[in-house]
């Protein structure tokens, strides 16, 4: 685990977040005082019951959302806006239908800040080699709708890698997948975030999710939230050594994890469908 | 035990053919026994009126002329409707300002605008011109408008994450979403800007006395008032519903050609 006295690679302070009903001009709190620093290499994975303000969180780190108050800085610099740094993995993987495979994952490149300086061909390589890397050679003249919900998946997961972002949020990104697709797209998630790889040279990674065993299984630490308002319950260090094949499922170590984990949101899960 | 008699392919043609030939006949043997000098008009005689009009080219060009104004008025109308509904659909304020004139302006006939158009542009080309853009315009506007308020908001945002500028976003982003919207606009003002130039000329091809306005609703307004030729007039009518559907089908190709995501 990544907990040395490094400066942090992200650090949110006192973050919450405030809607106004647009004709009623009521208020709700989204998301309140949420304080969390992450260091550089770490796979955050966020859980919680739905409408714990998760999603929010993540759309404040990629500057698609403005905290109401608090501040959010990646490498002590705050963040104002969107930027091709923090990739985001969108929940419905938000694919341009129009665009095949290959347009779709080297849209970033073509027209946005990440393939500026870089030459066609070589924008060409490397939407070609992130292809190779999820698996998807041979489908890279389709389109979006001729895709399986895992073939979505993995083209917006090279989308997000081509772009070379350092931050990757990924919004409930095996959400929408059955159940044995999520397990095997789980582990493969792994090893292109760099499980394998030494430590200072994987990806920061925020993973939002409410399945509580996909949390033990990918992260180094789980922040756990609750509803109304949402903030941060608890931040739990996952202590399971990597890499993590499928039998780590089995061991006690993963259930006690879980079995904690569903202790701290299991009151306000069960209250939400009382 | 009752069997249906086996579907030929051809049912479909035969059963789509027939009312229409069956008509044709009975018009024709109806139109028979009129009296000689009559003018209604009658199968052979339109049929013959076509071979005769063809023949000189006449109907040709007048088609070609009725048609070339079409495109350079819908022409305008997509460069106008397209680009000012990408404006109203991506700002708030430029709608809100846009709207009541768009709005009130909208109920006013092509052919209510038609006398100030004759009186501003005089009697030719630009005046029918002006008042297919002025058709087109509305439909055009409206579905682009439409299409782009109704563009999935993350892909806006996932385009944003991957630090494509602003502008940009408007064409590689908004624009294709709202495409099959705009194309359903284009196909919408094509037909009444058909509809739109046939008409103008007639009321142009009336004010000019029947001169050199040319084009098929020209040629209709002389064969009615001035040779009294209806045969003539429903082998313009012919033309212009085949012209008509030709667009049409045109359009639906293009369409595939476009968005061949959506096939």
């Amino acid at each position: 685990m990544a907990t040395t006295n490094r400066a942090p690679k992200l650090k949110l302070s006192n973050v919450s977040k405030e809607f106004t009903a647009p004709g009623t001009g009521q208020r709700t709190v989204a998301v309140a005082d949420v304080s969390l620093e992450i260091q550089s290499g770490e796979f955050i994975c966020v859980v919680g019951p739905s409408g714990c303000g998760k999603s929010t969180v993540l759309n404040m780190v990629a500057g698609l959302a403005e905290p109401s108050s608090g501040t959010i800085e990646k490498d002590g610099v705050p963040i104002t806006g969107p930027g091709a740094d923090r990739g985001v993995m969108f929940q419905d993987y938000a694919l341009f239908p129009w665009l095949n495979v290959r347009d779709n994952i080297g849209f970033g490149l073509r027209h946005g800040t990440p393939g500026k300086e870089l030459s066609r061909s070589t924008r060409e390589e490397r939407v070609g080699h992130y292809i190779e890397l999820v698996g998807l050679a041979g489908s890279e003249n389709k389109y979006p709708h001729q895709l399986s919900g895992g073939m979505r998946q993995r083209v917006a997961l090279a989308r997000l890698l081509a772009n070379g972002p350092d931050i990757l949020l990924l919004d409930e990104p095996l959400g929408a997948l059955d159940a044995q697709t999520r397990l095997i797209l789980q582990v493969e998630l792994l090893r292109i975030w760099g499980e394998t790889a030494p430590a200072e040279q994987r990806k920061t990674a925020i993973f939002i999710t409410h399945d509580i065993e996909e949390t033990v299984f990918l992260a180094d630490r789980v922040v756990v939230m609750s509803t109304h308002p949402g903030r941060v319950k608890a931040v739990l260090p996952v202590d399971l050594p990597r890499p993590r094949e499928e039998t780590i499922r089995a061991e006690p170590r993963f259930g006690h994890l879980a079995e904690e984990i569903w202790g701290l949101i299991r009151d306000e899960a069960y209250r939400a469908i009382a | 035990m009752i069997r249906p008699a086996p579907e030929s392919r051809w049912t479909p043609v035969i059963n789509a053919v027939l009312l229409p030939a069956v008509l044709v006949i009975a018009w024709q043997i109806w139109a028979v026994t009129l009296p000689a000098d009559t003018r209604a008009p009658a199968p052979v005689g339109v049929v013959a009126a076509f071979f005769h009009l063809a023949g000189s080219g006449g109907l040709f060009s007048a088609t070609l002329q009725s048609l070339g104004r079409v495109l350079l008025g819908f022409a305008f109308a997509v460069v106008f409707g397209v680009g000012l509904g990408l404006l109203m659909g991506s700002s708030r304020s430029v709608k809100d300002n846009l709207d009541p004139i768009i709005e009130s302006f909208r109920p006013i006939a092509p052919m209510a605008v038609l006398p100030i158009a004759i009186l501003l542009l005089g009697t030719g080309t630009p005046a029918a011109l002006s008042i297919v853009a002025y058709a087109a315009f509305f439909p055009l506007l409206i579905n682009t408008v439409h299409g782009v308020s109704r563009v999935d908001r993350k892909l806006v945002q996932a385009a944003m994450t991957m630090g494509v500028p602003r502008p940009r976003i408007l064409a590689t982003v908004i624009l294709p979403a709202a495409l099959p919207s705009i194309m359903l606009g284009a196909r919408v003002a094509m037909g009444v800007a058909w509809t739109a130039i046939i008409a103008a000329e007639l009321a142009v091809g009336a004010k000019s006395g029947g001169g050199t306005s040319g084009g098929i609703g020209q040629m209709m307004f002389v064969f009615y008032a001035y040779s009294i030729d209806l045969n003539g007039i429903v082998v313009c009518m012919i033309v212009i519903g085949v012209v008509a559907l030709l667009i049409d089908r045109f359009f639906r190709a293009t369409e595939r050609w476009l968005m061949p995501w959506r096939y």
